[in-house]
């Protein structure tokens, strides 16, 4: 009873809608016990942190990619496989920095975000921070520091929603940080 | 939730008597609320919208009326679209009630006939999935006014067509 053989089948089907009002019910509580949208959006980063640094064992023994050369290939694996593999959907890359240490992920559609209308008291709430925190997390496991946030957001009025990855350094063989 | 694409043909820009008053209102949402309060109201044009209100709430108690008498009966035979309530002269007034007793309101000039019934009918669900999604919306609470953008731009997309 191996659990290697459950990672090698597709994962099981869920209901789009009830994951949708599952992360909708989450924010909403959040907004509900901190009531400063800035300390929500601390508190989401958070948790997808301790969300990332887990899922990335559960990516990298489901996908089997080796390890990425440069951060262009680190670039087209989250948004090819990771993206897709976990909300269904496949962002674009674009943007790069001339430095190449920084690129723009443009997500045409977020299902975290479906039906969702932010009232005008949240006007700086990062509805969707907790990929912001579950990107940085993922890849600290595998020794990259990275900085992630949001440029742009459907939620917002924007067109697109728009997230903005930094490359920081590469990280030394050290025991991670640990829940923060 | 399917997909309706209400067709309605134009008509003349000179039959600008029309209006179409919408009125949607909750009932046994919670207990602290009164009954039968209104969620959402919209009309077009705005003069004698205070005769809209009073022409909807009386309708409410032909609503109650129709939901209450299958009673006994099996609550799965209802329909949710309740058809014409009552016609006065002036106005044809038409029903929906969801199975969360929240009940769709829509009020026509009776000088409009070019709107027919299977019109009305699309009407409803296009509203009724619209309200699901105004739902959906964590940030709504049920019982609240709806404020929704997206609703109102469906309501107001509606009715300019119709009108």
């Amino acid at each position: 009873m191996s659990r290697q053989s459950n990672r090698t089948t597709d994962s099981k089907k869920m209901n789009a809608e009830l994951f949708t009002l599952t992360y909708g019910a989450l924010v909403t509580q959040l907004c509900k016990d901190y009531e400063n949208d800035e300390e929500v959006n601390k508190q989401l980063d958070k948790m997808g942190y301790n969300i990332g640094v887990r899922l990335i064992e559960d990516f990298l023994a489901r996908s089997s990619v080796g390890r990425c050369q440069d951060f262009r290939e680190t670039a087209d694996v989250i948004a090819k496989v990771a993206f897709k593999m976990y909300l269904g959907i496949t962002p674009s890359v674009t943007n790069w920095s001339p430095a190449g240490d920084e690129f723009s992920l443009i997500l045409e559609s977020n299902p975290l975000v479906d039906f969702v209308e932010l009232p005008d008291n949240h006007s700086s709430l990062v509805y969707s921070n907790l990929l912001c925190g579950v990107l940085r997390g993922a890849l600290e496991m595998v020794q990259m520091a990275v900085a992630v946030k949001f440029s742009q957001d459907t939620l917002r009025g924007d067109n697109v929603t728009e997230i903005r990855m930094k490359f920081i350094k590469r990280m030394e063989e050290n025991l991670p940080a640990g829940d923060e | 939730m399917h997909q309706v694409r209400l067709q309605i043909k134009g008509s003349d820009v000179a039959r600008y008597s029309y209006s179409i008053h919408m009125q949607i209102s909750a009932v046994l949402q919670s207990w602290s609320k009164p009954k039968n309060y209104p969620l959402f109201i919209r009309s077009v044009p705005i003069q004698n919208e205070l005769k809209f209100h009073y022409t909807v709430h009386t309708s409410l108690d032909v609503v109650e009326e129709k939901i209450s008498a299958v009673g006994k009966a099996m609550a799965d035979q209802r329909e949710l679209y309740l058809g014409l309530l009552y016609p006065t002269e002036d106005y044809k007034v038409y029903g929906y009630v969801t199975n969360s007793k929240v009940k769709f309101v829509i009020v026509v000039d009776s000088s409009n006939t070019s709107l027919r019934d299977n019109e009305i009918r699309s009407m409803f669900r296009k509203l009724h999935n619209s309200f699901t999604d105004v739902m959906c919306n964590p940030f709504y609470n049920p019982g609240d006014t709806i404020q929704s953008k997206a609703f109102d731009s469906i309501v107001s997309a509606m009715m300019v067509q119709a009108s």
